[in-house]
């Protein structure tokens, strides 16, 4: 287990090997994801962002991507708790690639490289779950787990605690600074 | 630890809040108790204050397939490893009402438990007195009869006092939360310093949970705990009328027997039945403990009803316990109250609790509608002005309601469970009863914005219910399977009806019953 190891800091793979760090430091030092595509990673990044403002730079993709990596028991993602089964990368994979797929239909451009405007109306569709046709997960339930993946590491973490002013108050400390 | 291979009083399957209590209870009688636990082991230095690594104390085991209009939440509500859902749960324990155990002779609906409040007060105040509650009986005018509380209530902070004002505005009283948490020193547990973790699991001992109460009993007493250790039947004797142990896989994946003289089956509500279903032989065709074919049956899930605000005061909403402050039954003993609107049973708030930012239970989460500046917005006002609380809606136990066995199979071949569960029209009213209800009084603390969040499972009930004989449930009173007499059983799976209150002083209540008949016990002296 990763607790197991006493330093609690995320694997990520960089050069030759692995480092531990925080999801943000691992952004920061340009880590590439392990599960998921440069592409997917990208989109999610940019829809965490259009969701919570803050999350890419607080490495929600990378989080993710981590996450998606580590066995079940060790897996801190909400969607566990969601209704859907175990392992999880084919949600998020397929949700990406779709969001994606609209992307380019409506627009000729990757979920990434929309306007503010059009981002904007593609995210209220999502999350009123009118993109007929869509072929990912529930859209509903996509918005709702990208959303709080975002949410906690932007405002789950000590840092995000400390950012609204929210005292931390741990008896155990989490062993990095994202959890 | 290596299993014995000799024969063993008691072989206990499950670790948590009932399976616990058993060890303790059982190995200080003088059984050489044997518990086997199909998570891993779970330490004090493992429950990380966070709302992420609190998601590595729920269920990581075989999965359920969850089916039906109003799904149980299976993961977020049940535990995994050792102490089970005893680990994060919020330590409320009120006690269940007179009328809870006569639902179908009072009102002709649902079903009637075996016995009644009166049976069980005794064991409510014995362990309020060896778990260490605190509140304040007086206060809580619904309460049944019972003896006082051993500890003073929890202090009420601001989010609380701004919540009771709303109450008493519409001539509703609040009582402090009866809570598992030590206000004081408490059999050397310590005070609690209110924090608002308890999800992520209480390192500190304050709460009342079966690391901090009952395994260290046990296991001075002698039992013996393992951990990762999967149960996968069980084993009874050739005319199938008696227990005589269980198959278990140890964690090098090998299959052994450990033969008992009483096995108690305490895993949780789902898996209890999962394993009974799965255990069927020549014997017990339809699986143990199924000759009336209950088994699986009345599964039941109390019907959460979150009501959210923003307050122009500063609430503070971080602090405090994740359970709340504050208790209202106001309605709890009139079932029928709501019945021009459809609805059917009882319910109680759970007033002013302890949010953080983020986490399914959070504040972010509460609007998922929002998003970007207008979230960002909402959360900097949310952290300070944030008031809540929950109602506990009772579920009506139907027949349709069931765990039964599906085609897959888990990593040793055992069938993996399905839960249907659809609400009954009558508790989907009251669900709605409540929230308008918790709307307005809302609305009367002059909060500037008032919601609500969809319903949501809480606690898992039911699926092996007591009753008078096998003609109409699993085991009686005393847990013990009708059929098998010395295969007993542990857990909420037990009850026949929800009510509207939390489960697990229930659950405590009935093994020190069970114990006490296990052991031959004079029942406590107020009996």
């Amino acid at each position: 287990m990763l607790y197991a190891s006493g330093i609690g800091l995320l694997s990520f793979a960089l050069g030759d090997g692995h480092v531990l760090l925080s999801p943000r430091a691992a952004r920061a030092a340009g880590v590439k994801p392990r599960v998921l595509s440069a592409r997917e990673e990208e989109t999610l990044a940019a829809l965490g962002e259009r969701l919570v403002p803050g999350s890419r730079e607080s490495g929600v993709s990378l989080y993710v991507d981590q996450q998606l990596a580590v066995s079940l028991e060790d897996c801190m993602l909400m969607i566990q708790y969601l209704g859907v089964d175990p392992p999880f990368t084919p949600f998020y994979r397929t949700g990406l690639s779709a969001i994606n797929a609209w992307a380019e239909s409506r627009h000729g451009e990757k979920f990434s490289e929309l306007s503010d405007t059009q981002a904007e109306s593609l995210i209220d569709d999502l999350s009123n779950e009118k993109l007929e046709g869509w072929e990912g997960p529930p859209q509903g339930l996509f918005y709702f787990v990208v959303r709080n993946d975002a949410c906690d590491v932007q405002y789950g973490t000590q840092e995000g605690f400390a950012r609204l002013n929210v005292p931390y108050a741990a008896h155990i400390v989490p062993p990095s600074e994202w959890g | 630890m290596t299993l014995p291979k000799d024969k063993v009083d008691v072989v206990i399957v499950g670790s948590g809040s009932a399976g616990s209590h058993f060890a303790a209870r059982l190995s200080k009688a003088g059984r050489r108790v044997v518990a086997l636990e199909a998570g891993p082991d779970i330490r004090t230095e493992q429950m990380v204050s966070s709302m992420l690594w609190a998601r590595r104390l729920k269920w990581k085991g075989a999965p359920v397939l969850e089916t039906g209009p109003q799904p149980i939440g299976y993961v977020f509500n049940a535990g995994w490893g050792v102490g089970g859902a005893s680990i994060h749960h919020y330590a409320v324990w009120p006690r269940m009402h007179e009328n809870d155990f006569r639902v179908r002779s009072l009102y002709g609906r649902g079903l009637d438990w075996p016995i009644g409040y009166s049976d069980l007060q005794p064991y409510y105040d014995r362990v309020q007195k060896e778990c260490g509650l605190s509140g304040d009986s007086k206060a809580e005018v619904w309460r049944p009869a019972g003896e006082p509380y051993p500890m003073g209530p929890v202090a009420s902070a601001n989010q609380g006092r701004v919540v009771r004002k709303g109450f008493e505005s519409l001539g509703m009283k609040v009582a402090p939360l009866p809570m598992a948490i030590a206000t004081k020193t408490y059999k050397g547990r310590p005070s609690c310093i209110w924090d608002g973790w308890c999800d992520a699991g209480c390192p500190t001992g304050a709460l009342a949970n079966a690391l901090s109460v009952h395994w260290p009993e046990a296991l001075a007493a002698g039992a013996t705990l393992h951990p990762n250790h999967q149960v996968v039947r069980v084993l009874t004797e050739s005319k199938g009328t008696r227990a005589s142990g269980v198959e278990v896989v140890t964690p090098d994946g090998t299959r052994t027997l450990v033969m008992a003289d009483v096995v108690v089956l305490a895993a949780n509500t789902v898996q209890n039945a999962r394993i009974l279903l799965a255990s069927a032989s020549p014997e017990h065709p339809h699986g143990v403990g199924n000759a009336s074919g209950t088994l699986g049956q009345f599964v039941t899930t109390h019907l959460a009803a979150p009501i959210f605000g923003l307050h122009p005061d500063k609430t503070n909403p971080w602090f405090g316990a994740f359970g709340g402050q504050f208790l209202n039954q106001e309605h709890y003993d009139e079932k029928e109250n709501f019945s021009e609107q459809g609805a059917f049973g009882s319910y109680q708030w759970m007033i002013a609790q302890a949010m953080k930012p983020n986490g399914l239970l959070g504040m972010a989460p509460s609007r998922p509608d929002l998003r970007g500046s207008a979230l960002k917005r909402f959360m900097e006002r949310s952290t300070e002005h944030m008031i809540t609380m929950t109602g506990v809606v009772e579920d009506l136990p139907l027949a349709q309601n069931r765990v039964t066995l599906n085609g897959k199979k888990d990593d040793w071949g055992v069938p993996l469970a399905t839960v249907e569960h659809a609400s009954s029209p009558e508790s989907l009213a009251l669900w709605q009863a409540a929230v308008d209800e918790g709307l307005k009084v809302f609305r009367a603390t002059g909060a500037d914005e008032v919601w609500n969040a969809p319903r949501a499972p809480m606690h898992i009930m039911g699926g092996t219910i007591m009753g008078t004989g096998p003609n109409n449930s699993v085991a009686d009173a005393y847990g013990a399977v009708h059929e098998v007499p010395n295969l007993i059983l542990g857990g909420a799976g037990l009850f026949p009806t929800s009510g509207g209150v939390n489960p697990t002083f229930t659950i405590q209540a009935l093994v020190s019953m069970a114990c006490d008949r296990m052991t031959g016990e004079a029942p406590p002296p107020s009996a």
